[in-house]
């Protein structure tokens, strides 16, 4: 046998050593298994996976300090409950009483910790009556009472600038909704619907100043866009209604509502009006239905039938 | 029994059978036993890793003995044990050529005048396909150059559409060493005194080759029951192929390097020699199988009723990476090429019928030699498919189950820990491969040095494309009885500036 035949045997014999002997323990840890060398058995075993926000809280598993921070893995953990408490300076502790089963993972990824004194940060630097904070364009809209003016900032209260003039409404506006085309910011409350401009209108006899629609007795209980940016959908306890955003513009009844907390939702994507309402039936019983409308139409469509509507009324 | 053609259509299923049946069954096991699908990963895994690093190894001592051997004087070893020089043999040197043109086979002649061996000891033979309708020119400008150069110089032809013949490169061989033959008996020479070396046609052979060769031939005891195997590398134009072709070759040179240290195991490949009275006793090459270069070593091997071995020899022969103008076609050839040589699983039902044939081989090695092929077969087709392609399978079809389970946990920690050890050894092939490259030309700016240690990342790709794919082609085309035309690899070579 040459020393390279010696060299290959001996290679080939550790390795078969090795496949053998360690093919157990990666097995064991794979499946969850552990050597109790008190038993002189292997014991399946279970694990806790933790993730916090923010990261590197201490981690107490039934009082005992843990070496390694969060995010963090414990494995190999007999079948049993803990008691398992998490903490971080300056922030809430967490704790709960975990039950380990064997084989399996017990997640908590999803552990919010909370600071004890929150960083308070104001962000308007004029003053305030009311906000609105657009997600999808991240600004921030600051209603100003005093000086009757809209202003904007970043998310982070930056860029803070003066934007539009503004009416303002009493009571303070429970909502507010931006034109789908950004020109446009409405605000309503139970009786009243304001437009504000955000950008003058540069040409044409189309209205730019703000102006509020008065709804009396009718308890607005939410106010949507039209995709064209120009008509509202007005949702009050007793009508669903159509109106051009114009100061002298009539309302169109688009439903009589039977009950006085229906469920509504306009899908400015497709224009695509959702509503639920009583209706008597054969057996002369009041059943809850989900109806559609479509207004996905050119507005010409819509006015017919807002027309419609109107005739309708009219009979 | 081996003869016996249903035996026969069985081993020619055998193979293919057993690689599908084992990727079904793991595919099946993903989708309704993830637990125990997972487990044979692990378990197949942990093998891979300990193989690879064990075959990494023996690529690193197979890497020393070259290094080691490399610029010996083998002839000056041969004079020290035949003084007056009258031991040394006859070599005969086979170029069997398809297409290949004069700027393929003129390197290669070039190659063996260069050779530090007496050219009175030197007969070649280019060996034509009648049907290529260039042979003859391209045989006459080669005689022109070569044929005073050696003891003795052939062109022949091989006919087509000889009966029992079908198109390879064993039937054009065994024509050209039939015509040797008789070069041989009308000048007397012996064949126990002639060595023969069949080379592709782009082999370009080392200076010392045949001082190498003579030597071992000499030496060994029974020099007539062995074949001897160089250790081909593709340098010829390695610097000028694409990254994925020079990895395949690059990997197929390791792997060949590694086969010669596991002597009991290893088989000719492409390029190689033995004596040519075995060759004349065993009936040539066969002339209807694609694999020659195998099949003629166990032909041997079932002449000698087992006694046969292929001798290592740490000396390389020279030939070209396969690679075409575009890329896809590059993949496309090295596809063939490879599927060509995953054919070789012909050797199953060849060698294993003739094992059931009342062969007078012991039987405890027919069962040796029969397992260690079918083994290399069935991995070959199998292992890149599974670690790539299987492995993440049980997590990915049942992933809120294992999201729960210690196993599913546990399975990707493992599977990326054990892979990543495999790393090591990838910078091992690294070095290595650039430890056997040759000089850099100067039309390749230097830093294709660094393009070339970077392609090593796409590794895992090229084994899936081109390790482990052809060769389930192969085997399903064996298995279905669909077999396979010899497709010569077509040979690229740019000019050297």
């Amino acid at each position: 046998m040459t020393s390279e035949q010696k060299i290959r045997a001996f290679l080939f014999y550790l390795g078969v050593f090795i496949f053998f002997a360690g093919l157990p323990f990666i097995l064991s840890f794979a499946l969850g298994y552990k050597f109790d060398p008190h038993k002189f058995k292997f014991t399946k075993t279970g694990i806790i996976v933790i993730k916090t926000q923010p990261a590197n809280a201490a981690v107490y598993l039934n009082n005992a300090l843990l070496r390694d921070k969060t995010p963090l893995t414990i494995n190999e953990l007999l079948p049993a409950k803990y008691n398992l408490r998490i903490e971080l300076e300056k922030y809430y502790p967490w704790a709960r009483e975990v039950e380990v089963e064997k084989g399996k993972v017990s997640r908590f990824e999803k552990i919010i910790l909370f600071p004890l004194r929150p960083h308070v940060i104001q962000l308007n630097k004029e003053r305030l009556s009311s906000f609105w904070i657009d997600p999808e364009s991240k600004l921030i809209y600051y209603l100003n009472q005093d000086d009757s003016s809209i202003y904007t900032s970043n998310l982070e209260g930056e860029n803070y600038k003066q934007i539009a003039p503004f009416i303002a409404i009493t009571p303070l506006p429970a909502g507010f909704r931006l034109s789908p085309d950004k020109q446009k910011l409405l605000y309503f409350n139970k009786h009243q619907v304001a437009i504000a401009y955000l950008n003058k209108q540069r040409e044409g006899p189309v209205q730019d100043e703000p102006f509020v629609m008065y709804y009396p007795g009718e308890g607005l209980r939410d106010v949507f866009w039209h995709s064209d940016s120009y008509h509202l959908i007005t949702i009050s306890n007793k009508k669903i209604q159509a109106r051009e955003t114009r100061i002298d513009a009539p309302d169109v009844d688009l439903v009589n509502l039977s009950r006085r907390d229906s469920d509504v939702f306009f899908d400015t994507a497709t224009d695509t009006l959702y509503f639920t309402d009583y209706q008597k039936a054969d057996d002369g019983n009041l059943y809850n239905n989900l109806y559609k409308i479509g207004l996905n139409t050119k507005t010409f469509l819509l006015q017919n039938l807002i027309g419609t509507k109107d005739k309708e009324n009219g009979q | 029994m081996g003869n016996n053609p249903k035996i026969k259509r069985l081993l020619e299923i055998l193979p293919g059978a057993i690689s599908w049946g084992i990727l079904f069954l793991l595919v099946a096991l993903a989708v309704w036993q993830p637990v125990a699908c997972a487990i044979i990963v692990i378990i197949f895994e942990f093998y891979w890793i300990i193989r690879t690093v064990y075959l990494t190894t023996l690529l690193a001592l197979a890497h020393r003995k070259l290094y080691r051997q490399k610029n010996r004087d083998w002839l000056a070893d041969c004079r020290a044990i035949d003084s007056a020089g009258g031991r040394f043999k006859y070599h005969l040197i086979i170029f069997p050529v398809y297409k290949e043109g004069l700027e393929i086979l003129q390197p290669s002649l070039e190659a063996l005048r260069q050779s530090h061996y007496p050219k009175e000891k030197m007969i070649v033979v280019a060996a034509f396909e009648e049907r290529n309708p260039a042979a003859r020119q391209t045989a006459a400008a080669l005689e022109k150059e070569f044929s005073n150069v050696f003891f003795g110089y052939l062109s022949t032809f091989h006919p087509d559409a000889i009966p029992g013949e079908t198109r390879t490169k064993g039937a054009n061989a065994t024509w050209a060493a039939k015509q040797a033959k008789e070069f041989l008996s009308a000048k007397n020479v012996s064949y126990e005194e002639v060595i023969i070396s069949c080379f592709d046609a782009d082999t370009c052979v080392d200076k010392e080759y045949f001082g190498c060769l003579s030597y071992h031939f000499l030496t060994n005891p029974k020099p007539h029951q062995a074949s001897y195997q160089p250790i081909p590398v593709y340098n010829n134009n390695i610097w000028h192929a694409p990254s994925f072709a020079r990895l395949v070759e690059i990997s197929s040179s390791f792997c060949q390097m590694i086969e010669s240290m596991r002597i009991e195991k290893f088989v000719t490949f492409s390029s190689h020699s033995m004596s040519f009275k075995t060759l004349v006793d065993i009936d040539y090459w066969p002339v209807n199988m694609i694999s020659d270069d195998s099949i003629v070593y166990w032909k041997a091997y079932l002449f000698y009723k087992g006694d046969y071995r292929v001798i290592p020899l740490y000396i390389t022969v020279s030939m070209d990476v396969a690679y075409s103008s575009n890329f896809f076609r590059t993949i496309a050839m090295q596809y063939k090429q490879k599927r060509r040589w995953a054919w070789g699983v012909e050797n199953i039902p060849f060698v294993i019928g003739s094992f059931l044939n009342k062969n007078e081989t012991p039987f405890l090695k027919k069962v040796r030699r029969s397992y260690h092929l079918l083994e290399s077969h069935i991995t070959w087709a199998i292992w890149a498919v599974v670690i790539t392609l299987i492995a993440p399978l049980p997590v990915l079809l049942h992933r809120s189950f294992f999201s729960q389970v210690s196993i599913g946990y546990n399975l990707p920690k493992i599977t990326g820990m054990l892979l990543n050890f495999t790393m090591i050894t990838s910078f091992a092939w690294i070095i290595l491969s650039r430890l056997t490259l040759p000089k850099r030309p100067p039309d390749i700016k230097w830093r294709k040095n660094i393009i070339m240690i970077m392609e090593w990342v796409i590794v895992p790709v090229v084994i899936l494309i081109l390790g482990s794919t052809p060769a389930l082609d192969a085997q399903t085309r064996l298995l279905l009885g669909k077999y396979m035309e010899f497709n010569p690899t077509e040979k690229t070579r740019e000019k050297q500036h």
